[in-house]
């Protein structure tokens, strides 16, 4: 995927997510692109590892700044307690109404990811996200096990919250199996 | 009796004090080598003071790391919720083999640089390496891995390159909660004091004020702490990660810090001219490795620092069936490219990707070796942190709290360099064809 179609789905993403109520924080934003990488296998080709609050993309992270630069992408402030947000600039609507076909190409994916978590708050998203990539490095391990390893990693996620992670995430997979 | 405790003195902190242990790591062969690769490459060129090494900047990043660990693990100053999710913090030999464990790796962060620091690594290394990963095969190398061993307590090479590489860069490596936090003190975005003691010697040696903050007050402040709780919905709901923070007395000096970055980031580190440099020095390792990268091998990675290169330099500039001879030519003589364009808000309005088209189309027009591109992005994400509140409960968002934060602009540079010879023919040539190579196109449907 060229730099510039990468910059389309990250704001495509964004758009999806903001259409399904997400607060669009950074972290909203890097748990959805991580699903949107991993469950939607759409080859944005960002490098994710496990880090805070779960998958975490340094790249990513760099690009929504580069994005900012740029203004495709602004920050939204909001007054206490609510939390910073990010928001498609008019300049990242112009672009993406410059790149029609890639629009076209990722749009299920895209909705499919906003639709399912869009809605979610940071904790969920962590959990969710990291037993996403828990069963991602042990596929067939039962969701206790699963659960389990997410505990041990984020030792402030209990067991049974990640529990119903891992079988949201079981759920999801099948779900989006006709997509993919 | 013998000394066991060595006083250093420098510039920025004055004193940097270390023990037997680490003075092993000093005197170590990795070490040592930094003392002849300088910090900031060839900036010396443009600011004639920026001569100094990556030695005493290690040692100055060792001196604020432990300054770091001692104010935000203290018990008195810890949360009963983050003692209950780091628990080394209540322990004291814990504490002791970790404080170690940080000053070794702040120590140690640099030692895997290529001569002339971060000149074009990936066009220089063998696939596959950088820096990061020559540093960390250098920690655990037999020579450093035998002061790891014979370090009381013993210390754990691969916890030394985790908080010296951090997450982003140790990536085959899992990082528990708390050795992600213990990274954040040499690496992190916000108050890494890598970041910390580099603004300040840049700036105190490149003799701009830029660079400076009150790192005394910064420190003192800085806290670990959970993040701020947003609502959602009807509910609270974050994740209970903490990270470091400040107390809300310290807000100032974080803005001074993150002001002191974009400064020099603008004045000093992307200067045109010191960015063009990096290019032509660049140009000119190329050529003068030939068919060969630079060695990965320890000994040979040892033996070569700037003063090897700087030899070859100005042999090559003097001779001109040297390889790298009109890269050399253009450094020593000083005869660099020059600019033809500069990112600019009026043009990234009509196309944020200007300068690459800028580029293509020069070096269609006047080939490939008279044409240079360059450019620079600001890394890292939106500047947040927590901030403990003035009550010492509730915990804030520093984007909230802080006037100044959202309002720090992003660092972000592109320049088309063209050789002095062409550059006032390609100036007329652009401006006369600018609106059409920078107009973007629409991505064609199928």
């Amino acid at each position: 995927m060229k730099r510039s179609q990468q910059r389309v789905v990250i704001l495509q993403l964004i758009m999806a997510l903001k259409e399904n109520n997400s607060w669009c924080g950074e972290t909203h934003i890097q748990k959805a692109a991580y699903c949107l990488q991993e469950l939607m296998k759409v080859d944005t080709d960002f490098d994710f590892i496990l880090y805070k609050h779960g998958p975490y993309s340094f790249d990513l992270c760099d690009e929504l700044a580069a994005m900012r630069a740029d203004e495709l992408l602004a920050i939204k402030l909001n007054t206490f307690p609510y939390g910073p947000s990010l928001r498609v600039a008019n300049l990242g609507k112009e672009m993406v109404e410059r790149f029609p076909k890639t629009i076209c190409q990722y749009k299920d994916r895209v909705d499919f990811i906003a639709r399912k978590i869009g809605a979610k708050g940071v904790a969920q998203l962590e959990r969710l996200a990291t037993a996403l990539y828990v069963t991602s490095k042990s596929e067939h391990d039962t969701v206790d096990e699963r659960a389990k390893r997410i505990h041990d990693l984020k030792p402030h996620v209990s067991f049974d919250n990640a529990q119903i992670a891992v079988e949201e995430i079981d759920a999801m997979k099948r779900e989006s199996a006709n997509i993919v | 009796m013998a000394k066991t405790s060595h006083e250093i003195r420098d510039p920025i902190h004055v004193f940097i004090r270390l023990d037997s242990q680490e003075r092993k790591v000093l005197d170590s062969r990795p070490f040592q080598r930094l003392r002849y690769i300088h910090q900031l490459a060839l900036t010396y060129l443009l600011y004639p003071g920026a001569t100094h090494r990556r030695f005493e900047h290690s040692l100055g990043v060792m001196e604020l790391a432990s300054r770091v660990f001692d104010i935000v693990t203290d018990p008195a100053k810890v949360s009963d919720a983050v003692k209950e999710l780091f628990p080394p913090i209540n322990s004291e030999d814990e504490r002791r083999y970790w404080r170690r464990v940080l000053r070794m790796a702040a120590l140690c962060h640099d030692i895997g640089h290529l001569p002339f620091s971060h000149a074009a690594e990936e066009e220089l290394f063998p696939p596959g390496w950088d820096h990061e990963r020559m540093t960390m095969e250098l920690i655990q190398s037999d020579e450093m891995k035998e002061i790891w061993e014979n370090a009381r307590p013993p210390l754990s090479s691969e916890d030394i390159v985790k908080l010296a590489l951090g997450p982003k860069k140790a990536k085959e490596l899992q990082f528990d909660d708390w050795e992600t936090m213990l990274s954040e003190i040499i690496v992190g975005d916000s108050f890494g004091v890598d970041r910390m003691d580099y603004l300040l010697r840049d700036s105190y040696h490149a003799g701009v004020a830029y660079g400076r903050f009150d790192h005394h007050r910064l420190i003192d402040t800085l806290r670990i702490l959970p993040p701020p709780l947003y609502p959602y919905g009807n509910q609270l709901d974050n994740s209970k990660e903490p990270s470091l923070g400040v107390e809300k007395g310290g807000i100032h000096s974080a803005e001074a810090l993150l002001l002191a970055r974009y400064f020099m980031f603008t004045q000093v580190y992307c200067h045109h001219v010191r960015r063009i440099y990096d290019i032509h020095l660049k140009d000119f390792l190329i050529d003068w490795l030939g068919e060969t990268k630079y060695p990965t091998d320890i000994d040979a990675f040892l033996k070569l620092t700037d003063n090897e290169i700087t030899s070859d330099l100005r042999d090559a500039c003097l001779d001109a069936e040297r390889p790298g001879h009109i890269h050399a030519d253009r450094i020593i003589n000083r005869k660099h490219f020059k600019l033809l364009y500069t990112r600019n808000p009026t043009d990234f309005k009509i196309n944020s990707d200007a300068a690459n088209l800028v580029k293509e189309a020069a070096v269609k027009e006047y080939g490939e070796d008279k044409v240079r591109l360059d450019g620079y992005s600001k890394k890292g994400g939106i500047t947040d942190f927590p901030v403990l509140s003035d009550d010492g409960k509730t915990v804030l968002s520093a984007l909230q709290e802080s006037q100044v934060l959202a309002k720090i602009p992003s660092v972000v540079v592109n320049y088309v360099f063209v050789d002095p010879n062409i550059r006032d023919e390609a100036l007329r040539w652009f401006n006369k064809g600018k609106a059409q190579i920078i107009t973007p196109q629409k991505e064609e449907q199928k």
